[in-house]
């Protein structure tokens, strides 16, 4: 039986693919009667199915050596592209942790999208979503990662999209599809490059070849810019970040998965291209300047928003810079390790807010108040949210941090400053958060806010108890430190930080007024971190500009030089053809006329040499 | 065997045109029943095709006008064969999806017909001369079509074409008889080392007449402005036809007579013409961005990605030949697609302007499922996995990037601007609010989309098991391959200094000068 379920290990992607497929029939409207419902159950199903089968096999397989699995897909020319997985507790850990976190944000969209007359095209992008993530975590071929990513870069364009008749949502989808795309070719060049000088497109090759240490500088750079360019996409790096702002626009069950394992998915993959990253400096560099930009400038935009969403995507990006800097500094455990804590923390917290605004119909931070006593369950998750996120409560993150801090201590000590920083940063923007959401006086919109029914409580109130339990199973995994070598001062600084931004977060005025500051300067740097640093003006002048020139130079060129040269050739054919045709009156002295000057021209060009 | 499947063809042609009193849908079930026998003949063909052998199969030869050196002489190899294949299917779907309400329906469904018989036999034809008469046959057939049930510019659009393809036609003749006469052959049959024996200026001169011949009709950029012009004016399954089909002739000719024919003239173009397959895919990319016309910007997008079999051409790795062919499939199928459903849109809402359409997709007044098809075109042509358009563009990639570098990673970039252009028409036309031109739409059937489901299971089906296709063409293109291996050689040698460094010294020397394919991947 074990051995079994290990071999149809592959099964797991795919029931998130049937899942996707079997709610064709109520999507395209051939079963009205049953209403929408049952494709959700059958999702529902089907990421059960998965769930189980990978925890099995987590089970069974947690005290052995990791191994491979290989198929053969395409075997062509040359060329044998075959399809490796990679059975190891890391990646089946990753793949319970999204198949889980699926299956809750799948019982939350139940609730949550109650009311949608495409319930079943939502869960069937949640399939396709939840197949392609566990493919991701599941693969050990870059070629079958990319081939995922490239697949989630689709359903992120579609689960944007959904509700594509509002004009946002439109753009949002747009941008989502297209920022990540840029991401995707750059990578797309570096797979193809890899494969071709490496010969092969499966992890363990790869690492071997790495190791022979066989490329020029330059290349290794070109190759490993090239390569971090998807996960620069994927995880909302700074400059491709202003999609997972704009993706907020989406239904909320999908952010909770977008802002928990997509944003890791494309960490995972970077994790794993770490020794073929490792080969150039460049790249590494590269990692962590964009990983410290993103993080402090993520964190400082999330706290000027008003949008209760973007608030907390920001942070996502700011985290995910984190993990840039730890994969850029060959810490892959810190990397992987926040990646797990921070999804569980970030997960809750989305749902928390989902729950807040499918019961106040309402996303504006301003318009909030007071929602502490008349939501108990998702203001505790909140809190046990926010908790498990900063490095405050022995949560998850703050083991996470904890170790980050501890690696960084004697390697690169300023890059403890900025951990410190994002970790300040967040906790003040959380407390700001709540103090706005759940804390107050009652507003308009929140007055009468009951708390949320069951199915939206069942997940979060589970997903709070499983936030609370996550260090004990990071002590079952032996993921925490021993406490001889305990770093203190790393620790008590962490502690400080946090209490210094939740300090500031509860303290600071938040009038509602506040959104206006009257000081010139104070209105200044909240429209700068409002508008996230202007960045989109950014692309407009640069990368949209510049296509859009492109297009119309293109466009004129074709049409007045390239098919202008046709027409004149075909003008000038019939025009000739138009004058010569008078030539042919019928009058016979115009004839003679013609015939004599011919001839004497004829005559005068042949005895040329005589005269 | 292949003659019977040009037999079909055009006695099928015939019948309609002379049985009397044929209504018109009797002419359409006629014409249906014709291409549905045609494509079962080709699965018998492919039955009776051993994929493993290299040489030709399947071989009819008849003597003809031996004074001319023309013979009847046909045969099938994995080059032609999936094409073929293609050319059947996309054959019986343009009829499928012409309606009832045609007018001359029984001049309009022989035509087709008659272009199917001039591709296929084209494709099949083994003697330089008989491939010559095939080409023209699929010629004024199409002038017709356009002329005849073309949009309002038909004139225009149909005289550009055929002044174009008759260009086309006679450079290519031009070559042929250079190589033959020159050549001091007095047969016209196809041999492969024919040209190796004339001078190298005069492989460059022939190679030269073929490759302006071919490329009108691919077409590459700057001969490509007849083929925007004729899509937009052709009815929707003329454009299918078009697209999926005419346009293969051109880069089939370039794999099988340019590059079989002259190895050495093209090993030494090779990186000119790369460079030629980048421009044509970026100019063909952003000007389908500018494009307000869907037929437009598809028309535009295939210029693009026709770029791509030429980059592969000029590679000439084993691995790149082989992509070219399932590029030109793939192309094939996702673009008679992408035109079907315009044609579709283009009926019901009136209108191609992707500025005054709007949220069809909507469920009750929108096209719901034909919107869901057309963004799963798009997104095969744009390459997303899963299906046909990605696994063809990525092995042409895979396959050219050892020998050109750069211009690959140019092509490549022609693929994120696909995702550009496709998007902004998918996000214009099927999101946001039903505009008002999209009002009161009148019901699509279930047989306006049949013929777009097909093709889109294909493109699905093909991309998650690329092995169907590949097995057809790999042993056969495998001997395609430049036997001097030349621009292999020296590129290869070019490649391992620029990217290797030092370290690498523990290699065998020789096997980084004379490196075996298997070593590259």
């Amino acid at each position: 039986m074990t051995q079994f379920l290990l071999e149809a290990i592959w099964w797991v992607p795919c029931y998130g693919l049937i899942g996707a497929i079997s709610t064709l029939p109520w999507a395209l409207g051939l079963f009205r009667r049953t209403g929408p419902r049952p494709a959700a159950y059958l999702n529902l199903l089907m990421t059960t199915l998965a769930f189980l089968h990978g925890g099995f096999i987590f089970a069974a397989t947690s005290d052995q050596e990791p191994q491979q699995q290989l198929f053969h897909w395409l075997k062509a020319a040359d060329l044998d592209l075959s399809f490796a997985l990679d059975i190891s507790s890391v990646g089946l850990g990753a793949m319970e942790l999204v198949t889980g976190l699926s299956l809750l944000a799948q019982l939350f969209a139940l609730g949550y999208m109650e009311k949608d007359w495409a319930l079943a095209r939502f869960f069937a992008l949640m399939g396709f979503f939840e197949g392609a993530m566990s493919g991701i975590a599941l693969s050990n071929s870059l070629f079958l990662s990319y081939a995922f990513l490239e697949m989630l870069t689709l359903s992120t364009y579609l689960l944007v999209g959904f509700w594509y008749a509002q004009p946002l949502v439109v753009t949002a989808a747009r941008d989502a599809f297209l920022t990540k795309r840029v991401g995707d070719v750059l990578l797309l060049m570096g797979v193809v490059a890899l494969g071709s000088l490496a010969g092969s497109f499966n992890f363990p090759d790869l690492y071997q070849w790495a190791g022979t240490n066989p490329l020029a500088p330059t290349t290794a750079a070109l190759l490993g810019l090239a390569l971090i360019a998807g996960p620069i996409g994927k995880c909302a790096q700074f400059p491709l970040h202003l999609w997972l702002d704009e993706a907020m626009e989406g239904p909320n069950p999908a952010s909770i998965l977008r802002n928990s394992m997509v944003v890791a998915c494309g960490a995972y993959i970077l994790i794993k291209l770490q020794p073929i990253l490792s080969l150039s400096l460049v790249a590494q560099t590269a990692l962590i300047v964009i990983g410290t930009v993103t993080a402090i400038g993520a964190s400082l935009v999330a706290i000027a928003q008003i949008d209760i969403k973007r608030a907390l995507s920001h942070s996502t990006s700011a985290y995910l810079g984190l993990v840039f800097i730890a994969v850029g500094t060959h810490w892959t455990d810190f990397a992987l390790l926040l990646l797990l804590t921070h999804a569980v923390a970030k997960a809750l917290l989305f749902m928390s807010i989902g729950s807040v605004i499918s019961t106040t119909h309402n996303q504006n931070l301003t318009e909030m108040g007071g929602l502490g006593p008349r939501m108990p369950a998702t203001s505790t998750a909140f809190v046990i949210g926010a908790a498990g996120l900063i490095g405050l409560l022995p949560l998850g993150s703050f083991w996470a941090l904890q170790r980050g801090i501890d690696h960084f201590w004697f390697s690169h000590p300023w890059l403890v400053g900025v951990v410190l920083l994002v970790n300040g940063l967040t906790a003040l923007n959380l407390t700001r958060v709540f103090r706005l959401v759940f804390w107050g006086e009652p507003q308009q919109k929140t007055r009468r806010a009951p708390e949320a029914p069951w199915p939206l409580a069942l997940p979060m109130v589970s997903l709070t108890v499983a936030t609370l339990l996550i260090p004990v199973l990071m002590q079952h995994l032996s993921l925490l430190p021993d406490w001889i070598y305990l770093n203190w001062r790393g620790m008590v600084l962490l502690v400080i930080s946090s209490c210094v931004g939740c300090g500031i977060g509860a303290t600071i005025y938040l009038h509602k007024a506040w959104s206006r500051p009257l000081q010139r300067y104070w209105r200044m740097l909240q429209d700068l971190l409002g508008y996230d640093f202007y960045v989109e003006r950014l692309y407009q002048l640069t990368v949209v500009l510049g296509v859009n020139l492109l297009s119309r130079i293109g466009a004129w060129l074709d049409r007045y030089l390239v098919d202008g040269v046709v027409n004149l050739f075909g003008f000038a054919s019939i025009f000739t053809g138009e004058s010569l045709k008078y030539s042919t009156s019928g009058r016979t002295q115009s004839y003679v006329l013609t015939i004599l000057v011919g001839i004497s021209l004829l005559c005068v060009l042949m005895t040329w040499s005589v005269w | 065997m292949l003659s019977t499947l040009i037999l079909i063809l055009v006695s099928g042609a015939a019948l309609i045109g002379v049985l009397p009193g044929l209504s018109a849908a009797r002419s359409r079930q006629l014409a249906l029943v014709t291409a549905g026998i045609a494509l079962l003949w080709t699965v018998v063909l492919a039955s009776q095709f051993d994929p493993s052998m290299t040489e030709l199969q399947l071989q009819e030869s008849l003597p003809w006008i031996e004074s001319l050196g023309l013979t009847y002489k046909l045969g099938v190899d994995g080059l032609s064969l999936p094409l073929l294949a293609l050319n059947s299917l996309l054959g019986g779907i343009a009829i499928w999806s012409s309606d009832d309400s045609i007018h001359r329906p029984r001049l309009y469904y022989p035509l087709i017909l008659l272009i199917n018989t001039g591709v296929a036999g084209a494709f099949l034809a083994q003697n330089l001369l008989l491939f010559f008469l095939f080409y023209e046959l699929e010629l004024i057939p199409l002038y017709l079509l356009i002329a005849i049930w073309g949009g309002a510019r038909r004139g225009y659009a149909a005289t550009k074409f055929l002044v174009y393809t008759a260009v086309s036609d006679l450079s290519i003749l031009a070559g042929f008889l250079g190589v033959v006469w020159l050549s001091g052959s007095s047969s016209f049959d196809y041999q492969p080392l024919l040209a190796q024996s004339l001078p190298s200026g005069q492989q460059f001169l022939l190679l030269g007449a073929l490759l302006v011949g071919f490329g009108i009709k691919i077409p590459l950029v700057p001969f490509h402005t007849w083929l925007p012009d004729a899509h937009v004016e052709a009815s929707t399954p003329v454009s299918a036809l078009l697209a999926g089909v005419l346009l293969k002739l051109g880069t089939y000719g370039i794999v099988r007579f340019g590059l079989g024919m002259f190895p050495e003239a093209w090993s030494v173009l090779a990186p000119w013409l790369a460079i030629w397959a980048v421009i044509s895919v970026l100019y063909g990319s952003f000007n389908a961005i500018a494009q307000t016309d869907m037929k437009k910007m598809v028309a535009y997008s295939s210029i693009g990605h026709m770029g791509y079999v030429l980059l592969a051409a000029s590679a000439a790795t084993p691995l790149s030949l082989l992509a070219s062919v399932i590029q030109m499939v793939s192309h094939g199928l996702i673009s008679a697609t992408l035109f079907l459903l315009v044609g579709i849109i283009y009926e019901k809402s009136g209108t191609r302007d992707v500025t005054r359409l709007r949220g069809l997709l909507n469920p009750e007044r929108g096209l719901p499922l034909v919107g869901t098809l057309m963004i799963l075109g798009v997104m095969a042509s744009a390459g997303v996995p899963g299906m046909v358009g990605f696994i063809s563009e990525f092995l042409v990639f895979l396959g050219s990037f050892s020998v050109f570098p750069v211009q690959t990673l140019l092509c490549m970039v022609g693929t994120g601007l696909t995702a550009v252009y496709f998007l902004l028409l998918s996000n214009r036309v099927f999101f946001g609010r039903l505009s008002e031109q999209a009002l009161n739409l009148p019901p699509v059937l279930w047989s306006d989309r049949a013929p777009a489901i097909v093709l889109a299971a294909l493109i699905v089906m093909l991309g998650l098991q690329p092995r169907w296709i590949v097995r057809w063409s790999e042993s056969t293109v495998s001997t395609l391959v430049p036997t001097q291996a030349a621009i292999t050689q020296t590129s290869s040698i070019a490649i391992h200094s620029k990217f290797l460094n030092s370290s690498s010294n523990d290699r065998d020397p020789s096997e980084i000068l004379n490196p075996s394919p298997s070593n590259i991947h």
